[in-house]
């Protein structure tokens, strides 16, 4: 991709947590430097409704335990010091599942919180690189579909489901019934955790 | 598809005003400058606070985990944006929104930028501004432009500068309004806009309108400057004017301002603004931030004096046209609704009654009401904000007000259509009520982002509100008007004098350890413009505030007599009374026994107050000399890039202005009225520095100078590349020249010279 800022949703289908449970989780990570890359706060959003909800704040990317639309799901975001243009796509979505994995696995979370695989969001959060129009979408689709089909499976079906006025978005999802990798065999696909 | 290469600089040159674009363009070439080390980093802060670019909390790159400080490893490594503030730390966003009024265009494209270059969070601030948090500095070129495109500048949002003019947002549509004040909150914003009269001084300058006296909206009694509406016959015709109160101020030592003029005509309230700017920057303390505000000179000189300074000022400032164009057409700011006036309908069930009794005021204008949006901590989404523009289109044509306590209010919506439009508001999250209730609180940014804070006053504020909403029907009906506000620390950004109760964040030191609380500050008044401020109680500790309150609550629920307000209530019961509450509840267990008392509201974290620096508040003091210095310093590096670029008109062009503006630098001083006319700059420098041979080199003489003069009867231009790259370098030369004349004359320079 030529857009740096990408961001993936990834949506939880289970969760008996308040969004509040995740603001000691992400507090604790970064005094044990728990992601390989550099995160400085956590802001609580949760009194808007829809919103950002818990956001663990980073200098390259952000983490969002975010309820935008009413859904809830952990969002990565690239700010800055994005990869190569052919790293991107697989740079964002491995960040976005590993630290989906890892808070599976958080032991204050456990047994309360489960992402799917079968479905997810690509979002670009760069209006000038890339519009929300449908020419911007058939501009990448082919790149899309090849990135998307190789890691969760090739039925991947792919739509714009933004409005002009919105960040450039796409549902990336598995058809009903297709197998869907797990998060551990996602993240060993797109090359395991992150390393910086 | 737009093409990578494409920037918001090219794609919005059409949009932008000429000269916010070029302002835009300077501030990103100070951003080059300073990466390459060629500007100072205490003039660059100042630089930036003067465009809302802030310092936000851990900006130096250090941040307490609980445990220990931890270092913030920013690839920045030892890049500085000012004194103790690392270059690639995140920083905060002031977005100045004149009388809080914004429109669906301006709205949809806050909107983009939140997402963008923020976190999704639009953020309304105690002054009718707009605030993105997390905003790295590299990205706030194109946020400016984008912002430009739609006529919002963010000059002088901080920094020791004239900030965001404020009004009541009720403007226009109020009932007991003299009358619309918004057209003269216009003027006089962009009237003072990057003034020169405004750029020296020790402090900054708030300024706030109100239509009338009693009603709360205009909170004109707390700021350096107040324009009370009000209006006089004589002769049979009404003429307007202002009721003008200066020296107003919250913060640590707060201070009702004083009536400088019951009546003030309309026709001279753009000069008199004027002159009381020149002496707050003659006058006004320069060294000792704690006593710099406006409210401290008016003191020292005693109001009568301090008058006597701004009228004979008045009478020397050079006469101005717009001092007075703007009443020739007042309408210029009036807004046109939508639709007819309708009756609201009938048959209304309970839930929209008691959000109509909180959150809609009838306007002046037959069939129409202003429609309060209360949100939560002053916080609302992009996808809100597109949705609200899109609300805003259907229903009333295109006017927002942001307010001082933290909302938003929708003017002009036809009564008829009042419930469509609430029950869209709350499919987007946004139709609760309580405008202006007890649940309605306001807080300033507190330890989430600001470096001075000591309590959590959002997250207080946020657990207070969660806590009343909860009580539903037994919250009793005389509590329910009360008003709350909070800051994190005595710097009284969110207000919390003028509030019913009031806190502010201060830390107390229990068995060994710090324990966040909050001072209680009781019975000040919201109403009046801020008529009066509270009395301190006693601190509390944070986890015990909201219990304090029920209590507090309960006593006066209890005790009221008749209609009394919480003010007159406390000022009959006294503090000690109050006070007594307050000690009961001081005594917390020991950090084995209960550590949650020692963390703070909405961070987990082992409290501590490691993580406080150094405020911007102040800005840096640079003065106007040394700014128009850096200014030119920098126009010569740009004619060096466009030289570069074999633009030879360009190049020379700059050179020129180079040395104009080093040489204004110089001579305001000794002329305030000076303008911007290169003739008259360059008369008068040669008045008062080249005649005096004040400007003379010790071994070059005149030769300097004279580069000026030469250049300016050639008009600024160059015929060749050569010519160019020599008109380039007498600029450099010149602009060396007035730094060794300023160094030369020093203090003699930057000393006001006295009336
Ligand atoms: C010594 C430093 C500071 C002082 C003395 C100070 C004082 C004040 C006062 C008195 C007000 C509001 C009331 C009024 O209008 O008069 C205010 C507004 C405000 N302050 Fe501060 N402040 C300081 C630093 C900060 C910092 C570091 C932050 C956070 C980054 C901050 C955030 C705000 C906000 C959000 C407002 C509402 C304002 C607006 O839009 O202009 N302040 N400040
Ligand atoms: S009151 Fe204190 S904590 Fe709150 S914003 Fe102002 S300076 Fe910061």
């Amino acid at each position: 991709m030529q857009a740096e800022k990408l961001q993936i949703k990834l949506f939880a289908t289970t969760h008996t947590v308040s969004l509040e449970a995740f603001v000691p989780v992400f507090h604790e990570w970064i005094r044990v430097n728990k992601l390989p890359e550099l995160m400085i706060d956590v802001a609580p959003y949760d009194h808007v409704p829809h919103g950002p909800g818990i956001l663990f704040v980073g200098h390259g990317s952000d983490y969002f335990i975010d309820e935008g639309k009413g859904r809830l799901g952990l969002l990565y975001s690239r700010k800055r010091e994005a990869p190569a243009p052919g790293e991107r796509l697989r740079d964002s979505l491995r960040r976005a599942v590993y630290v989906a994995s890892q808070l599976e696995a958080e032991p204050s979370l456990a047994g309360h919180l489960k992402f799917a695989t079968n479905e997810l969001l690509l979002r670009v959060n760069d209006r000038l690189r890339l519009p929300s129009s449908p020419a911007a979408f058939e501009a990448n689709k082919a790149e899309l579909q090849a990135f998307f089909g190789d890691v969760l499976g090739t039925a991947v079906e792919l739509s714009l489901v933004s409005e002009p006025r919105e960040l450039f978005t796409v549902s990336v999802k598995l058809p009903p019934g297709a197998p869907s990798p797990s998060l551990a065999e996602l993240l060993t696909r797109l090359g395991g955790p992150p390393t910086a | 598809m737009s093409s990578p290469s494409q920037t918001w600089k090219d794609q919005l040159s059409t949009q932008m005003p000429e000269a916010l674009a070029r302002e835009i363009d300077v501030f990103e070439t100070q951003i080059t400058l300073r990466k390459q080390g060629k500007i100072e980093e205490k003039l660059f802060a100042e630089t930036r606070l003067r465009r809302g670019v802030y310092g936000q909390r851990y900006d130096n790159g250090q941040r307490h985990d609980g445990e220990k400080s931890q270092e913030l490893n920013f690839p920045c490594g030892a890049l500085t944006k000012g004194p103790i503030t690392v270059w690639d730390a995140p920083g905060m966003m002031r977005i100045k929104i004149p009388y809080g009024k914004l429109s669906a265009r301006q709205l949809e494209v806050l909107a983009e930028l939140a997402e963008e270059y923020s976190d999704q969070i639009l953020h309304v601030t105690t002054r009718q501004d707009i605030q993105l948090h997390f905003v790295h500095i590299e990205d706030t070129p194109d946020l400016m432009r984008r912002l430009a495109a739609v006529g919002i500048t963010t000059r002088e949002a901080c920094g020791n500068s004239v900030r965001n003019v404020t009004a009541c947002p009720y403007a226009g549509v109020c009932n007991t309004q003299s009358f619309d004040v918004t057209p003269y909150a216009n003027a006089l914003t962009y009237f003072l806009l990057g003034h020169d009269d405004c750029q020296d001084f020790g402090r900054k300058f708030k300024i706030a309108f109100s239509g009338c006296e009693g009603e709360s909206c205009g909170l004109a009694n707390f700021h350096d400057l107040g324009a009370v509406a009000t209006t006089r016959t004589e002769n049979g015709t009404t003429l307007r004017g202002f009721r003008l109160f200066v020296g107003g101020g919250l913060g640590s030592v707060p201070q009702n301002a004083q009536l400088f003029d019951a009546f003030l005509p309309e026709s001279e309230l753009l000069p008199t603004a004027q002159a009381i700017c020149r002496v707050f920057a003659r006058l006004g303390e320069k060294q000792n931030r704690a006593k710099a505000r406006l409210k401290f000179l008016v003191k020292k000189l005693g109001l009568e004096e301090f008058k006597r300074l701004v009228l004979e000022e008045r009478d020397k400032l050079r006469p101005d046209e717009r001092w007075t164009a703007f009443l020739s057409d007042l309408h210029v700011t009036d807004e046109a609704p939508l639709r007819p006036g309708s009756p609201v309908p009938s048959g209304a069930d309970a839930s929209f009654s008691a959000w109509q009794r909180t959150n809609v005021r009838p306007q002046a204008q037959e069939g129409y009401g202003a429609v309060t949006i209360t949100l939560p901590l002053g916080d609302f989404t992009s996808d809100q904000a597109r949705a609200l523009a899109d609300l805003m289109r259907k229903y009333t044509g295109d006017s927002l007000r942001c307010t001082a306590d933290q909302n938003l209010v929708m003017r002009w919506v036809p009564n008829g259509d009042l419930p469509a439009l609430r029950a869209d508001l709350q499919a987007i999250g946004l139709g609760t009520g309580g405008a202006g209730t007890i649940t309605d609180i306001c807080s300033c940014p507190g330890t989430d982002t600001c470096k001075l804070g000591i309590s959590s006053s959002r997250s207080l504020s946020s657990e207070l509100s969660r806590q009343l909403k909860e009580m539903g029907d037994e919250l009793p009906e005389a509590a329910r008007g009360l008003h709350i506000k909070a800051s994190g620390c005595f710097n009284s950004c969110g207000q919390h004098h003028v509030a019913d109760l009031g806190f502010l964040g201060v830390s107390r030191n229990v068995g060994g350890r710090r324990v966040p609380h909050f001072q209680l500050v009781v019975g000040g008044q919201w109403e009046n413009n801020g008529g009066s401020y509270g009395m301190a109680i006693g601190a509390i500790p944070s986890k015990r505030v909201p219990d304090a309150v029920k209590r507090i609550v309960g006593k006066f629920v209890n005790e009221r007599q008749g209609e009394e307000t919480f003010h007159t209530y406390i000022n009959r019961v006294g503090k000690k009374e109050i006070r007594a509450i307050v000690d009961e509840l001081q005594v917390i267990p020991p950090f084995e026994v209960d550590p949650s008392f020692y963390s703070d509201w909405g961070d987990p974290r082992v409290y501590t107050i490691g993580d406080m620096g150094v405020g911007e508040c102040a800005g840096e003091i640079v003065p106007f000399v040394e700014m128009g210095l850096a200014g030119a310093e920098r126009e010569v590096f740009e004619a060096q890039e466009l030289l570069e670029k074999n633009d030879v008109a360009g190049a020379a062009k700059r050179a020129y202005g180079a040395m104009l503006q080093a040489a204004r630098a110089l001579t305001k001083d000794r002329n305030q009225n000076l303008g911007d006319d290169p003739a008259e700059i360059v008369a008068e420098f040669k008045t008062h520095f080249f005649d005096t041979k004040l400007f003379f080199d010790q071994f070059a003489g005149p030769k300097f100078a004279n580069f000026l003069f030469k250049t300016h009867d050639e008009g600024g231009k160059a015929e060749s590349k050569e010519a160019a790259h020599q008109l380039v370098d007498e600029a450099q030369l010149f602009v060396d020249a007035a730094h060794q004349c300023y160094a030369r004359l020093g203090s003699s320079l930057s000393t006001p010279v006295q009336a």
